[in-house]
């Protein structure tokens, strides 16, 4: 073996809690590795450069790189082990950013820590045997879930790109959420105009089919290769698509869920929801008292949602702004922990209403009781230190965003995650916020957490834009992490055959082994933990492998 | 820590890519903080792990191993997970007969439960660490 290191100092992140440069001087002496260097960034052009000169000049066959966490990056890496003309699994990936510097704080203890992972690596890396990517190519057809603002932008632009797009709406009609809206903040354009120029335009475009009243029953396959089956009504269908854009929103939150509110019970209790059906449905005076209650189904531990909305403090002004418009005389008065107007030009909106006569107290509601000639409510001001007890015509409560409960089942289909609220989790929040861990699975709209229409528009057309640029290469890699049997050692004892959930093992007749079938294999590892003679083997994660991780990280040295 | 003559226990955990590991990467981003000697080794699948390299781990002066994967019913491969609690319980009625189940957790921890992964490993680490200074009460 010739190992080369390349430890990442990543500017401070990794140096400023580990000693970079004992690490690289510590491994120059380990049997093996040929060049231990320590490097401001490895990732960066320069960082490569030495990494490749290093590969040619020293002929090194094994590459550990110290860095940050191995799903980071992509194929940088093998790609560049590629370029220096040798096989990209002798790349060895050790985290030693997120599993090491930011989690500790104590440099003695990161060190022998880092040490320690990286000593791990080498040891694993070892054994390491050259692997070949098979290369599959990749239907350039997109499967688009949801129809809302999101939905349609994405499918929009893959179809515009020329990628054959499925749409699949569950409901009657496209459009989600904005086309329920009166005034959309703020353009405020109606919602049903809006998404009506989206969906002739969409139809004008002759690779887009539109399912709706769909759902999807079935998923399988991988990125470029996904088979899926479709239903509506009684009628069954199946597509393959190279790639996914997933858009399923969001719910309102629902005021009856909290009693206290008294929604649904009382008629003069409403959500911004409710108005946004028009202004006209209310039985009200022209000199009506209302409060706006923020943050309902939002920041509340009490029910699990601690998260921010993100809407509905602009949904709460925007609501007092076209009362007040339509009854000037009224009194509107607006409650809020604080206001998070958030998009740009928010502020300024929050502060012009208030101009307008609207009267925003900060302090929570606390109580509401209808009676029969008002509503009541209770509460403190946190600005002035003081119990209020205020009465009213109208209340209205400013609903938060939920995520859908079809959301897990969605999740357990095409196997991505959901956070701990229910929305579909990112691969990385900040590096990677339109992924999924899923190979061509992406995210867009509010499905992935609270957006107003236009972050849901920009964030559908920036997944679509991602899975275009996958999609139009026309060809994938498949990973070669699959079972691979010895036929020395299989005793036939097909033990691995029952374990795998895949079916992919098979038993030969003739010969009296197991063989797998490459195609079906999903690389879990089960019927190499299974096997009690040792005979078949995960590629990429063999027993010795990981057997020698456990002792670089225990042995004693 | 603390106190210099303190022993702390070495931890070595198996997690899987798709939960585990990636609610591990998520606690590294959010610099949330844990015993140093808390290492982590990733698999495909928690059914990746043979109880071999438990066994091995310990054998070679770990003072704990976990292995963690999906929630019941959320694995990336369907149902890996179910032959890990099948193997890890085995794993646990041997231990038992010599004292050791302390030793062996198995977890489930979801890619989204970066604060659940912190409270585990630091609750083993914890039990694990009142067990090694046994020797120094009284
Ligand atoms: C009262 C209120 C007022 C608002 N006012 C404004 C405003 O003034 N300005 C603004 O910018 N934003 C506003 N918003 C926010 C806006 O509605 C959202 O940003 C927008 O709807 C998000 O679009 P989306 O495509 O992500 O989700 P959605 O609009 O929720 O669309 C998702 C679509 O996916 C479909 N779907 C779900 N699950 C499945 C499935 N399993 N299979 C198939 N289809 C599925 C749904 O039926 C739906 O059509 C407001 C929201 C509310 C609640
Ligand atoms: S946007 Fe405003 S009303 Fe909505 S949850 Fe956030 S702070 Fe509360
Ligand atoms: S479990 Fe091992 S020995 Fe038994 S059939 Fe499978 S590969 Fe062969
Ligand atoms: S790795 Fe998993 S899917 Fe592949 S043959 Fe083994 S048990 Fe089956």
């Amino acid at each position: 073996m010739k190992a080369g290191i390349f430890i990442c100092h990543c500017g401070h992140n990794i140096k400023h809690t580990v000693d970079v440069r004992r690490l690289s001087e510590y491994f120059k002496k380990i049997p093996g590795v040929e060049v231990a260097i320590d490097y401001a960034f490895v990732c960066s052009e320069p960082g490569q450069d030495i990494i490749k000169e290093s590969i040619e000049n020293k002929h090194l066959d094994r590459v550990v790189i110290a860095s940050c966490t191995p799903s980071l990056h992509g194929d940088l890496f093998k790609d560049l082990l590629k370029k220096s003309g040798i096989n990209p699994f002798y790349l060895r990936r050790v985290s030693i950013r997120e599993h090491c510097s930011w989690v500790g704080d104590d440099i003695e203890a990161n060190t022998e820590k880092a040490k320690r992972l990286i000593l791990s690596g080498l040891y694993s890396a070892s054994h390491y045997i050259p692997l070949e990517e098979k290369m599959v190519e990749v239907n350039k057809s997109a499967l688009v879930i949801g129809g809302g603002v999101s939905g349609l932008n994405a499918a929009l632009f893959l179809a515009k790109m020329g990628i054959k797009v499925y749409l699949v709406e569950r409901e009657e009609e496209l459009g989600g959420h904005v086309r329920l809206l009166n005034s959309v903040w703020p353009s405020k354009r109606s919602g049903r105009e809006i998404v009506a120029e989206m969906v002739d335009e969409l139809n004008r475009l002759a690779n887009v089919d539109i399912y709706t009243n769909t759902t999807i029953t079935n998923f399988e396959g991988f990125f470029g290769n996904y088979q899926v089956t479709l239903k509506k009504g009684e009628d069954e269908k199946k597509i393959i698509v190279g790639g996914v854009v997933v858009a399923t929103g969001f719910v309102p939150f629902d005021p009856s869920i909290k009693p206290e509110l008294h929604y649904n019970k009382d008629k003069r209790i409403v959500t911004t929801l409710d108005l946004e059906k028009g202004l006209e449905t209310l039985e009200i005076s022209k000199k009506p008292r209302v409060a706006i209650l923020h943050c309902i189904g939002s920041r509340d531990e009490t029910i699990g949602k601690s998260y921010c909305s993100r809407i509905c403090c602009i949904n709460a002004i925007k609501t007092a702004e076209a009362l007040k418009e339509k009854y000037p005389e009224s009194y509107i008065e607006s409650f809020y922990m604080d206001v998070r107007a958030h998009p740009k030009g928010g502020e300024e909106y929050f502060e012009s209403v208030q101009e307008k006569g609207v009267l925003f107290t900060r302090g929570n509601v606390a109580e509401i009781i209808p009676t029969d000639k008002s509503i009541i409510i209770r509460g403190e001001d946190t600005l002035l230190g003081e119990v209020y007890e205020k009465e009213f015509d109208l209340v209205v409560l400013s609903i938060g965003m939920s995520s859908p409960v079809e959301n897990k089942a969605l999740g357990q289909l095409l196997k991505i995650s959901l956070d701990k609220d229910g929305f579909f989790l990112e691969a990385h929040i900040k590096l990677r916020p339109f992924d999924t861990a899923v190979k061509g699975i992406f995210i867009a709209g509010s499905c992935s957490g609270p957006k107003d229409a236009e972050e849901s528009i920009n964030h559908g057309k920036a997944s679509a834009l991602k899975l275009f640029g996958m999609l139009n290469l026309g060809y994938t890699f498949v990973d070669p992490f699959i079972s691979y049997v010895d036929p020395k050692r299989c005793s036939g004892c097909r033990q691995c055959e029952e374990a795998c959930i895949a079916k992919a093992i098979k038993f030969d007749e003739k010969l009296r082994i197991v063989k797998v079938e490459e195609a079906a294999c999903m690389g879990c590892g089960l019927c190499n933990a299974t096997c009690p003679s040792s005979a078949i083997s995960l590629k990429g994660y063999f027993d010795s492998y990981i057997s020698d991780e456990i002792s670089g990280l225990l042995e004693i040295a | 820590m603390s106190d210099k003559t303190e022993r702390e226990p070495e931890i070595v955990g198996f997690a899987c890519s798709y939960c585990t590991f990636k609610a591990s990467e998520m606690a590294g981003s959010l610099r949330m903080k844990y015993p140093e000697k808390v290492r982590v080794i990733q698999v495909p699948c928690s059914s990746r792990v043979d109880p071999a390299f438990v066994i091995k781990a310990i054998f070679e002066g770990a003072d704990g191993v976990f292995v963690s994967g999906c929630h019941p019913g959320d694995c990336h491969f369907i149902k890996g997970n179910y032959y890990t609690r099948r193997k890890m319980a085995a794993l646990k009625e041997m231990f038992k007969a010599f004292s050791m189940d302390g030793k062996v957790k198995l977890f489930w921890i979801s890619a989204a439960e970066a604060r659940r992964f912190i409270e585990k490993i630091t609750n083993m680490y914890n039990e694990l660490r009142e067990e090694k200074n046994a020797g120094k009460k009284n």
